[in-house]
């Protein structure tokens, strides 16, 4: 049993775009790198990202697509390894962690919601809901699942499969399932990238309600500059790398 | 229908990756059966071909125990033909004497042949010698030549004195070759050959020993030996002689090659339908994947018929590519069989090809293809162009369309008929096709009972357990239903040839009963009997003895319809030809029952009556009154039919087919049959004794036949395990394809449960869950089913006694669950390689 070792001391915050804006940060990446190899010679994704997240803010990443966005999340999220640099999620050093450490730190610490929602097409709402509490040993997990699920407007779905349900209900399942084991880091990626405005707009209030409840941090990839901007900080990326952009209040 | 093909063309463009098992499976089955009819076709052949010379001539006449008359070669030598006789009989061939006494000896099937033999083809010897040489008189001693387990045995030396009966011969050679041998395991003694001059001396010819005579001829050109046989029968009627030609030189080979291609090509049949199950499998997940494709399709404009026909030209492409390389490996197998199989088959089968069985083969193939392939088919064709905007492209609900249902039902029935129709035996088709159907049936009906439990029973405490068992109820558990099929069919044979080898083994080796004789000594002469009773009581070591009147009789007529028409059942018709054993006895045989008619008075003195086997009588249509004649040292007697009797053939005494009432054989020149229990110790110093002091005497030694009777079986279980493998190999495939097909899915989810947090302990857990009940069902499944298999054929087939191994059936359910695991672990690991960022990247 590879187990999540003990945070370490938090760095100090550095005085630039990429710094946490309030508390001790949450994430902290340094010179993160992610190279892979390709037919065409190897392809550098990230090319030393340094960024700060505090516990609590909410952070919009924007950029082109190909920036690295996507890339930076399935890293922070411990989905990808780095091929440089270090990144640090609640004092832990995820380069420095097992597969299975990372699955338990995910668990306990992050959620994720995908663009393209990723239930699983053969489990029921609730059953998608309740994995991570079923992983994590709840007792409760059916019960919570169904609370959550009564919370994102879809206590009336409980027993619908993925393909009995609407772009937005797949996604307001998939937001039930980041927040049921009240993570402390919310992972979205494009979130209403699949979705219609109207139907985006209702899943992002879900989304934001729920963060703001919990108190959860979110780092929230968008093309959506009006989605970016209801977070408290942005950041843009560029060719890998995070360029400078204006501060909001968080 | 152009536009069809065109279509077609540019799909197959993408190749046809998700086809490959469809192919594999296709292959497989059609190659076996292919294989099988072939050998089949190149065994007959190569009989037809060597009819002439396994016959020993155009024609063979065989009077069995009584010596055909002086008169029939020339009769014969009138019409232009050229005969040669033979005398064949079972003895003792006794070696030297060992240089501390005593000599060891092996029971031989003895020939004695004339001049003339061979008149078809050449005996070969070791050293090198012709016949005449091999067995000519030197210096006052005849040759004798045996086959090399004899000298083996008895460790001869070219030039060894060895003694026949009461005559010494010298060892000459070694056979090689006899021409007119089907080979075949020799059960009863190895063959020894001598000359008919020299049969005189060894006194073996005593009134009523047991012994074939038989007059070979061969015919000038032209002559029909069919007319010759007629006219023979005219000439010496009633003589009840067994009369053969080239055509019909070796029936209980033809009969033989008959019953295991039958059994092989059901073998095939068993491997194609675990492949149609495949086919149904792999074009279903191939048409999944190609689910988009036909919406667009649909989209555009294409009606559901032209989306079949599409996707029809395809997998019958692809099946016909399969079922050609199945006929093409199955063709070329005779080939590659003729060297290893020779020695095993009767005669070396023909190469081949057979455009016949290969054309079969490809049918069976292409009916398969059609059967399982026109259902999931039907259903893609319903796929609807609004399917693009839903998540997935699931078939219309509708259903099925009406003319694809009939199509692949009328495929599935001409299957049947298929079956039926080219089978040698139709009954025995007709219950095959039935019990697979009913296999399906209990397998499917397993899945859905497993759905039915996992969806039930308590939910588990440990995440992965509950996420196994979840996975067998799932809205995609069809899969569960496929790896059931796929791996409990094949293990269903396997089990089945397990039980029914282990049950066969059992009935003939391992319940040999405590009063088992340890000898059968024959050919005792009614003079000779006080004398061997003597000698039995002074010899130590001898426990019991037992003796019967015996003569050898030949049924002539039944209810007055001769043997040679009379109707019989397929399983019955053996005893008609050929020598009988009878005797005479005043009460009821020891062992027997009688279960229908009355035993006669012990003080019985009239006209004979008979006591029959009650199996053959009602394969033979015999009842109480009804006649049997037989011909019994030259002379035809009418016996009717007192009683029948079912006689205790498992306990190894001594029975007879024909027991008639006493005072009418008594004082006809006979001989008696004796069985004698001894301590195993003493069998060596028994069989000495009585076949030095009685050299026309053989002693069949009962333990010798049991370790003959093993080694056959031995040989009879591994062809018939890897007979059953075939159908193993063919459920291999198919899981294959399953997992193959839902492995993206699983790994999917494994990536997705990562994310969640799942480590890989509980993915790997939750996955072994589902894959062992999974194997858990299928075996219990396999074993019942293998169980039911082997019971009907012991019971009906072989109307033999069946006894549950339960080893085998824990051998059954452990293979089961054991290759699902494996195939679990290996998925698991796959799955726990993939990255994760891949299958998580916006789409």
């Amino acid at each position: 049993m590879d187990a999540v070792p003990p945070p370490v001391a938090p760095l100090a915050p550095h005085m630039d775009p990429t710094a946490a804006t309030g508390s001790a940060a949450l994430v902290r990446a340094r010179d993160l790198r992610l190279t892979v190899p390709s037919a065409a010679g190897p392809v550098n994704i990230l090319r030393g990202i340094n960024l700060d997240i505090a516990a609590g803010e909410a952070v919009g990443v924007v950029g082109p697509s190909g920036s690295g966005k996507s890339s930076l999340l399935m890293v922070l999220a411990g989905l990808e390894r780095p091929t440089g640099g270090s990144v640090r999620l609640a004092g832990h050093e995820l380069t420095a962690l097992g597969e299975d450490a990372l699955a338990r730190l995910r668990r306990a610490t992050v959620g994720i919601v995908f663009q393209s929602f990723h239930l699983i097409p053969t489990m029921t709402a609730l059953e998608n809901v309740a994995v991570p509490l079923e992983l994590a040993g709840a007792a409760d997990a059916l019960a919570r699942a169904e609370a959550t699920l009564r919370e994102v407007g879809l206590g009336h779905r409980l027993g619908h499969l993925p393909a009995q349900l609407s772009g937005g209900e797949q996604q307001r399942v998939a937001i039930a399932r980041a927040f049921v084991a009240e993570p402390r880091l919310l992972l979205a990626d494009e979130p209403t990238g699949n979705l219609d405005r109207a139907t985006g707009a209702v899943v992002m209030d879900v989304l934001f309600a729920l963060r703001e409840r919990a108190g959860t941090t979110l780092m929230l990839i968008t093309h959506d500059p009006e989605l970016a901007a209801r977070c408290g900080r942005q950041i843009h990326m560029q060719d890998g790398l995070i360029e400078p952009l204006a501060h909001a209040a968080p | 229908m152009r536009l069809a093909f065109r279509l077609a063309r540019r799909e197959l463009r993408g190749g046809v990756r998700g086809l490959r098992i469809v192919l594999a499976c296709l292959a497989l089955g059609v190659a076996v059966i292919a294989a099988v009819g072939s050998l089949r076709s190149g065994v007959a052949l190569g009989l037809k071909e060597d009819g002439r010379r396994i016959l020993g001539g155009d024609l063979d006449v065989q009077g069995g125990a009584q010596k055909l008359p002086d008169s029939l070669a020339p009769w014969i030598a009138a019409r232009g033909g050229h005969s040669s006789a033979v005398i064949e009989m079972r003895s003792m061939l006794v070696a030297p004497p060992l240089a501390s006494g005593g000599s060891e000896r092996q029971l031989i099937e003895l020939k004695a042949v004339d001049g003339n033999w061979p008149l078809v083809g050449a005996a070969s010897f070791e050293p090198a010698m012709t016949v005449e040489d091999a067995l000519k008189p030197v210096n006052g001693r005849y040759g004798i030549a045996v086959e090399p387990i004899v000298r083996d045995r008895l460790e001869l030396k070219i030039g060894d004195a060895v003694r026949v009966g009461s005559a010494n011969f010298t060892l000459r050679a070694v056979i090689a070759s006899e021409p007119d041998r089907v080979s075949g395991p020799s059960i009863l003694g190895a063959r020894a050959l001598i000359s008919a001059d020299a049969l005189p001396a060894t006194e073996l010819i005593q009134p009523g020993a047991m012994l074939s005579h038989s007059l070979r001829a061969v015919l000038p050109p032209g002559d029909n030996p069919a007319e010759l046989g007629t006219a023979i029968r005219s000439a010496y009627p009633g003589e009840g002689w067994r009369i053969r030609d080239a055509g019909s030189a070796a029936p209980g080979t033809e009969r033989f090659i008959e019953q295991t291609s039958l059994f092989l090509t059901l073998v095939g049949l068993t491997a194609l339908l675990v492949g149609g199950v495949g086919v149904a499998n792999g074009v279903g997940a191939w048409l999944d994947a190609r689910s988009e494709t036909i919406a667009t399709l649909r989209c555009l404009g294409a009606t559901s018929g032209l989306v079949f026909r599409v996707y029809l030209i395809q997998v019958l492409a692809l099946s016909a590519a399969g079922v050609a390389l199945g006929v093409a490996v199955g063709g070329l197998i005779p080939f590659a069989a003729a060297g290893v199989l020779g020695a095993a088959l009767p005669v070396p089968p023909r190469p081949g090809p057979f455009a016949g069985p290969l054309l079969l083969a490809a049918t069976y193939g292409l009916l398969t293809a059609l059967a399982f392939a026109l259902w999931p088919l039907g259903r893609a064709a319903r796929i609807s162009g609004a399917a693009l905007l839903r998540d997935s492209a699931a078939p219309n609900a509708a259903g099925q369309r009406r003319g694809v249902a009939v199509a692949a039902l009328g495929a599935g029935g001409l299957l049947i008929g298929l079956t039926v129709a080219t089978a040698p035996d139709g009954m025995l088709a007709v219950y095959f096709c039935a019990a697979a159907l009913v296999t399906l049936a209990i397998f499917h009906a397993g899945a859905w009972v497993l759905r039915a439990i996992a969806r039930r029973v308590p939910r588990p405490r440990a995440a992965w357990a509950r996420l196994g068992l979840a996975s067998l109820h799932r809205p995609d558990g069809g899969a569960a239903a496929l790896m059931l099929v796929s791996v409990g069919i094949g293990l269903s044979t396997l089990a089945a040839v397990a039980m029914i080898e282990g049950n066969l083994r059992a009935e003939l080796l391992s319940e040999i009963p405590a009063e088992a004789p340890s000898f059968y000594f024959i050919d005792i002469q009614n003079d000779q009997l006080p004398q061997f009773l003597a000698l039995l009581g002074r010899t130590p070591g001898v426990e019991e003895v037992k003796h019967v009147p015996n003569l050898r009789a030949r049924v002539v007529a039944v209810n007055g319809v001769p043997a040679e028409q009379a109707k019989a059942s397929a399983d019955t018709q053996w005893a008609l030809r050929g020598d009988r054993g009878l005797t005479y006895a005043a009460t009821v045989p020891e062992g027997s029952r009688i279960v229908e008619g009355p035993w006669w008075p012990a003080d019985y003195t009239g006209p004979p009556l008979l006591s029959f086997d009650a199996e053959l009588a009602k394969g033979w249509g015999l009842h109480i009154g009804d006649t049997l004649a037989v011909n019994v040292l030259g002379r035809e007697v009418t016996l009717k039919v007192a009683n029948l009797r079912e006689a205790a053939w498992r306990s190894l005494g001594i029975n007879f087919t024909l027991v008639v009432s006493p005072g009418y054989f008594e004082n006809a020149p006979h001989t008696h049959i004796a069985t004698v229990r001894a301590r195993p110790e003493a069998e060596g110093a028994i069989l000495r004794a009585v076949t030095d002091a009685l050299p026309n005497v053989t002693g069949i030694r009962v333990s010798d036949i049991l370790t003959s009777v093993a080694a056959l079986l031995d040989r009879i279980g591994t062809a018939l395990a890897a007979t059953g493998s075939v159908t193993l190999a063919a459920g291999a495939l198919v899981l294959a394809g399953v997992v193959a097909a839902g492995q993206r899915r699983r790994v999917r989810e494994a990536v997705i449960l990562k994310t969640l947090g799942g480590t890989s302990g509980q993915i790997r857990g939750a996955w072994l869950v589902e894959f062992g009940v999974l194997g858990l069902a299928a075996g219990v499944i396999a074993a019942i089913v293998g169980s039911a298999a082997s019971f009907g054929v012991m019971r009906f087939l072989m109307h033999a006694p069946f006894d549950l191994l339960p080893k085998t059936l824990a051998a059954t359910i452990a293979a089961c669950v054991g290759s699902l695991l494996l195939l679990g672990w290996l998925g698991t690991a796959a799955a726990l390689r993939a990255k994760a960022a891949p299958y998580l990247r916006n789409e």
